[in-house]
């Protein structure tokens, strides 16, 4: 198993591979600045909540260094994660039934986390496998299981993400894309761990 | 597969009973554990619901500890264990803080120490959360898994689903011409996947897949594509034939794109002769715990050689006509097909089969 | 009439937590609905009836009708200016 590419997505910028895309640390709306950065016309993005914003924008730029001769239509699986689920969207929606009075449909659609990964299926045609799971903290042996598990089933590549957006302004979504392969191997899980340290500044 | 996966119901709460006994005399005799609950909707409108209504408060906590408390007396293998837990909300009540930090330190008081994961897909979380850990079983790294659906009642899911106009007003009429929206339920079931034969009975577990719609995050795709897919791909894993299949436990919950979208699917998949039904009409929609709860009953159909029929169902409403079990019937069941849809454009399948 | 559109795009904003928008971003004659425009859905239009009925006292009982009415911020505005 290796590393094909990576992107992080959070409020200061957009990184991919390690280097900053695109720079969004002065902007009042870094979200907003970094898909106009981006230059990709896709209106439905306004609609979407932050983590389908911050997953489209790292998926977008991740898209050249997919397997090119792969059936990505049907052997990508996406596997996600977070700590609070769609917990975000969940409390607006609760405010438009108790302060606005009136439940907002275009907001419970987005009170589930798996939401992310529907929305980068439609963008991208992409009708493989999916999983949300719901961790405590980023946890770079369980991607890794997940990921070898998912290729050994005959999948050709795993988009995975950490995709985060805490009630406290918190917010950061770590992409990687993996593949198969002879060397590398059991390294993944330390270059995920210090991959993820260095998007942090940790 | 490489050795064989077995799976087995450790314990079922829901509206209908606490013991899996309970539910196949609810089965049996056609109860629903539908009603109409006063004020139970947004504005203090009546909507009907599956719900314990012996529970008054901390429903989630409280059905979660009940169903693990007889799956702990019921456990009768060892050896490496994790538990996976399916759910859409986790415990509501916990709103505005972490609506699935409580759920652990729960699980831990029955089954200390183990590796615990949780899976939040929408609908289909039950069926994946059962696929997961037949791969981490083939994957070697556990002996058992102990897989839980649950989600409880919640103002907050009637309000959603009441603002998407997805609620039904009286009950729940999978497939039915007259069918109107879903009702929604509440329930915890826990089965066992095993690489261990357990003592009592159990079924293999064949194969699963899951897959995407790519076609819209809360509207079901009008080709049925993406449940074909996986419906294929199962299949292929499975190594098992359409006309291997005797029983099909579909997810049905009673809108009208929905019931509409799985009678194409099965129709592009030559599964239209099946027969089939969806349990929603009993259990109500219970989101993260259908998919457990539905393969519950799927298994207690195998060891009963029992055929249940589709409450609700009295006349087709979809475009392909299914062959919808209408009426209790016994049958020898040696291979079923499991699917669930849901939000987020997802899809998942797996296959049971009666040990020879 | 140029006020009522104003508003109503800022209501569109507000109602459909489009929070990155701004009422300069919407055109007055572009399709709000489809791929085009604002690529709104079946889900928005249910929040455009909860829009008219809350800030215009407009009642539409028959979401089918909404996709004429929906079609544009200039399509909203005439049907409101019509039925107010």
């Amino acid at each position: 198993m290796k590393i094909l590419a990576h992107s992080y997505v959070c409020p200061k910028g957009t990184f991919l591979n390690g280097k900053l895309v695109y720079d969004t640390a002065e902007e009042e709306n870094p979200l907003k600045s970094a898909y106009q950065q981006l230059g990709v016309e896709y209106p439905k993005f306004y609609k979407m909540d932050v983590l389908s914003k911050m997953a489209f924008i790292g998926t977008e730029i991740l898209l050249p260094f997919f397997p090119k001769d792969a059936d990505l239509e049907n052997d990508l699986q996406l596997i996600f994660a977070n700590s609070s689920a769609s917990l975000n969207t969940d409390n607006l929606f609760v405010e438009s039934y108790e302060q606005l009075k009136t439940p907002s449909p275009s907001l419970f659609v987005y009170t589930l986390p798996n939401i992310v990964t529907g929305e980068l299926c439609i963008r991208h045609k992409w009708y493989g496998e999916n999983c949300f799971f719901v961790e405590e903290t980023f946890n770079p042996l369980h991607f890794s299981e997940w990921s070898q598990i998912a290729l050994n089933k005959g999948n050709n590549s795993c988009l995975c993400a950490w995709v985060e957006a805490k009630t406290n302004g918190e917010q950061e979504c770590f992409l990687f894309l993996l593949t198969n392969s002879e060397d590398g191997g059991n390294s993944i899980e330390r270059e995920l761990s210090t991959l993820i340290k260095q998007y942090r500044n940790e | 597969m490489d050795k064989p996966i077995y799976i087995q119901t450790l314990s079922l709460v829901t509206p209908l009973g606490n013991s899996v006994d309970q539910h196949l005399d609810a089965f049996k005799n056609g109860v629903s554990g539908i009603k109409l609950v006063e004020k139970a909707g947004f504005q203090d409108t009546t909507i009907p619901l599956a719900i314990k209504s012996e529970l008054t408060s901390d429903r989630y906590n409280t059905l979660l500890r009940e169903a693990l408390k007889k799956a702990q007396a019921n456990l009768s293998t060892s050896g490496r264990t994790a538990v996976i837990v399916s759910s859409t909300k986790g415990n509501i009540d916990l709103l505005p803080g972490d609506t699935f930090a409580g759920t652990q330190p729960i699980i831990h008081e029955f089954f200390p120490k183990t590796e615990i994961f949780i899976i939040s897909n929408a609908c289909i979380s039950g069926v994946i959360a059962i696929n997961t850990a037949a791969d981490y079983l083939l994957a070697g790294n556990y002996d058992q898994v102990i897989v839980i659906g649950i989600d409880a009642v919640s103002e907050f899911v009637s309000y959603g689903f009441q603002s998407l106009f997805a609620l039904s007003n009286e009950t729940c009429k999978p497939f039915d011409k007259s069918r109107n929206g879903t009702v929604l339920g509440e329930g915890c079931g826990i089965v066992l996947v095993s690489t261990q034969k357990p003592d009592g009975f159990a079924v293999l577990y064949k194969g699963g897949s899951s897959s995407n719609d790519a076609n819209h995050i809360s509207g079901p795709s009008r080709t049925g594509e993406g449940l074909v897919r996986s419906i294929e791909k199962t299949f292929k894993r499975s190594q098992v034939s359409v006309r291997d299949i005797d029983f099909i436990s579909a997810h049905g919950t009673a809108t009208i794109f929905n019931d509409e979208m799985e009678s194409i699917a099965f129709g592009r998949t030559n599964l239209d002769r099946v027969p089939l039904n969806s349990m929603k009409g009993y259990f109500g929609h219970t989101l993260g715990a259908a998919g457990i709860l539905e393969t519950i009953m799927s298994i207690v159909s195998m060891e009963k050689s029992i055929l249940f029929p589709n409450l609700g169902f009295k006349e087709t409403g979809t475009s392909i006509p299914l062959n919808i079990i209408q009426r209790l019937e016994s049958k020898e069941l040696h291979t079923l097909l499991k699917t669930a849809s849901g939000f987020g454009g997802g899809n998942a399948s797996l296959i049971l089969q009666k040990q020879p | 009439m140029s006020d009522l559109k104003e508003n109503l795009k800022a209501q569109i904003i507000e109602q459909l937590n489009l929070e990155d928008l701004t009422p300069a971003d919407i055109q007055d004659d572009a399709p709000l609905f489809g791929d085009q425009g604002l690529g709104l859905d079946s889900i928005d239009a249910l929040e455009f009836i909860v829009l008219l009925d809350s800030n215009y006292g407009i009642k539409i009982a028959d979401p089918s009708e909404g996709k004429e009415i929906f079609h544009s911020v200039n399509t909203l505005a005439d049907y409101i200016s019509k039925h107010q």
